[in-house]
């Protein structure tokens, strides 16, 4: 058992490796994403800044306008972003899901770890998914991974710098939004 | 005739990794940079998660009890840390909840992945 939760965290770091790498290969070093990123960045944080001087004095409407305007340019860039990022999204979501089918169907039915508390039963689906018995403290592959990978995969994405800013997520974030902890 | 006044820059320096430790480590520093203040909350998170999670495990402390008392001691240490060792005005972040809530999700997670592989290993191998 011990064996496999080795080897489940280390097909996660590696998985979030990878992911990470793809999407800099596909979207981080290219110019255009750069270039949308700073701007964003930039953007988000005169808006924040501007916000924060008009609270108060909010009759003033070319203030107010001149917000709206920028908002709506800020809007704009993230939309470009989230297109930009498109791409890479394709392209590790098809790596992923042919990974989990495969890494499945080794750990099927196997108990990988055993939880120290008994999941509510909307989460035994996962926790318990594909294994036989009734103890709701056998963990599947997927728990796990899952659980891996969200601790992994935001953490590499911080430390290297990929995530979006505090200002830039805070601002509202194009299509599919993005987690506001994450930051720098 | 209009005269152009210099621009000073007023953005603080670039942090460095060392910089920002030493100030995280001494009581009552000065934030100009308020990313970099909750940066070193959400490491701060991060450490702490996952050494809860050992601790948790080799005990073994479990059961819902176990995570309730995981996001009581996280959310005190943090709040004794900004409020009473660094001093900082929370309303300047954002209000409490912003400090908070910074790295906290990834800390949980963090902290049940240490604690389950702890759990496992030790108790069940």
């Amino acid at each position: 058992m011990y064996a496999d939760t080795l080897l489940i965290l280390f097909i996660s770091v590696a998985t979030a490796v990878f992911g990470e790498g793809l999407t800099w290969l596909l979207v981080y070093r290219t110019e255009k994403y750069k270039k949308l990123k700073a701007e964003v960045e930039k953007q988000s944080k005169k808006l924040e800044k501007q916000k924060e001087m008009v609270v108060g004095d909010t009759t003033e409407r070319s203030h107010k306008k001149k917000l709206e305007r920028q908002e709506e340019r800020l809007k704009t860039n993230n939309r470009d972003l989230s297109m930009v990022k498109m791409k890479s999204m394709f392209a590790t979501g098809f790596a992923f899901t042919a990974l989990l089918s495969m890494f499945n169907s080794i750990f099927d039915g196997r108990t990988v770890a055993k939880l120290p508390f008994v999941p509510i039963s909307w989460l035994r689906s996962i926790s318990h998914r594909n294994l036989m018995g009734e103890d709701y403290t056998d963990c599947s592959f997927i728990f796990l991974y899952i659980l891996c990978t969200m601790s992994i995969r935001q953490n590499i994405q911080k430390l290297l710098g990929f995530a979006p800013t505090r200002a830039a997520s805070k601002q509202g974030s194009g299509f599919f939004g993005t987690p506001s902890q994450s930051s720098k | 005739m209009s005269t152009k006044k210099k621009v000073v820059d007023k953005t603080p320096k670039e942090a460095t990794l060392m910089t920002t430790f030493l100030k995280s480590i001494s009581a009552s520093s000065s934030w100009p940079d308020k990313d970099e203040f909750l940066d070193v909350v959400y490491w701060m998170r991060q450490i702490m998660g996952l050494a809860f999670g050992l601790i948790w495990g080799i005990f073994p402390l479990n059961g819902i009890l176990a995570i309730l008392l995981f996001f009581v001691i996280n959310s005190l240490i943090v709040y004794l840390y900004y409020n009473t060792f660094q001093q900082v005005d929370e309303e300047e972040f954002g209000g409490v909840g912003e400090i908070l809530k910074e790295g906290l999700m990834t800390s949980f997670a963090t902290f049940l992945v240490s604690w389950i592989i702890m759990f496992s290993a030790i108790h069940h191998s």
